[in-house]
């Protein structure tokens, strides 16, 4: 589980262009679910995830991973609670690389150089087996049904291809949780409707999924375990405390 | 004061580092005050965010805080031609009351900034700031100092001037005046030297028996302090009569001359890092039982215990080279 207390965020503060992006948001998210944080632009939803990704440190408040997610945190007793908010940058580095897998609005995927480089990179700097590697990251590929594309360039994919591509880097590291930020922003309903599939096989697979989205195919899917709605950097239509 | 590059250079680095130490020790009494890692408010979150910041600054200070000292040395032995008298390094410093206060405060600061260095580099190794209260109050216990030292080295400085007559190492480290100078100087030879190859060995035996049961690190880390104390005093009394090769020249800044091959620049920081890497064992000590520390500083000892051994057994090596290769005699001195 992922636990947050009272995460405010807010951007230029002390100044006169002052933002608050995130409003004293109180949030636990389930392990093993699907979770969308549905909302208008501005509303905070990619600062949050930012937040709880470990990408950005908030203003004011905690999050703590309980659960199987501690498993990703090497560094702490075993088994106990992990504050995250609090941890120097190294620590949450190694967060960010066995907890969570990132999939991301524009896709971010690195020109030049093949399919098959971009999804292994993340994995690098943990020092594995090349062979084991290059083997996982295929066989993940393959799962995505992206075999065909292996050694493409990545500038040669449609967006669909690169999206899978983009799911493919964020397993490479099998992370307890996948978070993506407006997936399917730029596809169309057919591809859409393949990457709500693809989501429902990583939540049977014991995934968490944190996806932020105002798009209707997304939370008004049937496999959308639960919709935290955000207005203004607040959780709306109730208490800041969901 | 007499502008020299190396005088302007300390005199601004040394302005520097007091004004970093003070800026960062305000935030240690913030942070000693208003620390509370359970709190997820906006002034906790900033001062973790801070306290990277602070550690940056002052490892770089502390860092500079080292090296100060070998330029404070080298500085004092090549303005020595402008005095009247001055033969090395200890003319210059005699040159005003200002000199020798600057140096042993410097020494000092020396030893207590690398200690710092470890409780801060220790630290930075856990994920939950274990020695963030300890590591700040001995800051604010540093800081008075180093801003002491500055205000020394500043009245060092201001009154140096080139037409004084001062007198050197032969009549400050000679064992016929009533000085502390004169007291290290006047040692004998041969219970002195029974004293250090047994403080020098007994430290080695400690530090391999701490080093592989893990036990004694307090023993091991006083014996390191005795050793630094212990080859001060064996250079001033007797070593650096072998360098010489002069039974009444006992001075201790001549070994950094170009006629001894430098030989005092690496014999003194094998003492002094030996010292900090020695005594930083035990100050870790106290912190071996913290639940994100257990495994972090039994690694971090045994590079120090390394680094102490290699250090002081560099230092013994090479006085008892000198002292077996040259062949001046001092038995009967």
């Amino acid at each position: 589980m992922i636990e947050l207390s009272a995460i405010r965020k807010v951007f230029n503060s002390g100044r006169p262009n002052e933002f608050t992006a995130v409003d004293g948001v109180t949030l636990s998210i389930d392990s093993r679910k699907i979770t969308v944080l549905k909302g208008p632009s501005g509303s905070g939803k990619t600062t949050l995830l930012g937040i709880i990704g470990c990408m950005a440190r908030p203003t004011s408040g905690r999050i703590q991973l309980t659960g199987p997610l501690t498993q990703a945190v090497t560094f702490s007793v075993k088994g106990a609670a992990a504050e995250v908010t609090s941890l120097p940058e190294r620590f949450l580095t190694e967060i960010r690389r066995r907890a969570f897998g990132f999939i991301f609005q524009q896709f971010n995927l690195i020109k030049g150089i093949t399919v098959l480089e971009n999804v292994m990179l993340p994995a690098y700097p943990m020092g594995e087996d090349f062979k084991l590697l290059r083997e996982r990251a295929s066989r993940i590929l393959s799962d995505l049904n992206l075999s065909g594309k292996v050694f493409s360039k990545v500038e040669w994919l449609s967006g669909g291809e690169a999206q899978r591509v983009g799911i493919a880097r964020a397993l490479i590291n099998d992370p307890a949780v996948i978070i993506a930020d407006e997936p399917t922003a730029h596809l169309d309903t057919k591809l859409s409707g393949e990457f709500m599939g693809i989501v429902e096989r990583l939540k049977n697979e014991g995934k968490t999924v944190i996806i932020a989205s105002h798009d209707p195919i997304v939370f008004d899917a049937p496999i959308i375990d639960r919709i935290v709605e955000m207005r203004d950097g607040r959780l709306s239509g109730g208490p800041q405390q969901q | 004061m007499i502008l020299h590059p190396s005088i302007i250079a300390l005199f601004l680095s040394s302005v520097l580092i007091s004004v970093l130490l003070l800026y960062s020790s305000y935030y240690g009494i913030l942070i000693l005050r208003k620390w509370d890692i359970k709190s997820g408010s906006e002034l906790q979150l900033d001062l973790e965010r801070r306290t990277y910041l602070i550690s940056t600054i002052l490892t770089y200070v502390f860092g500079f805080q080292l090296i100060s000292l070998f330029l404070f040395v080298y500085t004092a032995d090549i303005l020595h031609p402008l005095f009247v008298g001055a033969m090395c390094a200890s003319g210059t410093l005699t040159v005003n009351s200002y000199g020798y206060p600057t140096l042993i405060l410097k020494a000092f600061n020396f030893i207590i900034a690398g200690l710092w260095l470890v409780l801060n580099h220790t630290d930075n190794r856990a994920y939950d700031y274990p020695l963030i209260k300890s590591k700040y109050k001995f800051l604010i216990v540093i800081a008075p100092l180093v801003v002491a030292e500055t205000f020394l080295q500043t009245k060092y400085f201001l009154g140096l001037k080139p037409d004084v007559i001062t007198s050197c190492c032969s009549t400050l480290f000679t064992s016929e005046s009533t000085s502390v100078a004169s007291d290290l100087a006047s040692v004998p030879s041969i219970p002195g030297k029974i004293a250090f190859y047994t403080v020098m060995a007994l430290t080695l035996a400690s530090g391999a028996y701490f080093y592989l049961k893990g036990r004694g690190g307090y023993v091991f880390s006083a014996l390191c302090g005795i050793s630094f104390i212990m080859a001060i005093i064996s250079i001033i009394s007797f070593f650096s009569l072998y360098y010489y090769e002069l039974p009444s020249l006992h001075c201790p800044f001549n070994i950094l001359h170009k006629e001894y091959s430098y030989a005092g620049y690496p014999l003194y920081m094998c003492i002094f890092g030996g010292a900090v890497a020695g005594m930083g064992t035990g100050v870790l000590m106290p912190f071996r039982k913290a639940t994100s520390l257990m495994e972090i500083i039994p690694v971090i000892q045994k590079k120090l215990i390394v680094i102490a051994l290699v250090c002081f057994l560099i230092f013994t090596v090479m006085v008892t080279y000198r002292m077996l290769s040259t062949p001046f005699k001092l038995e009967g001195y």
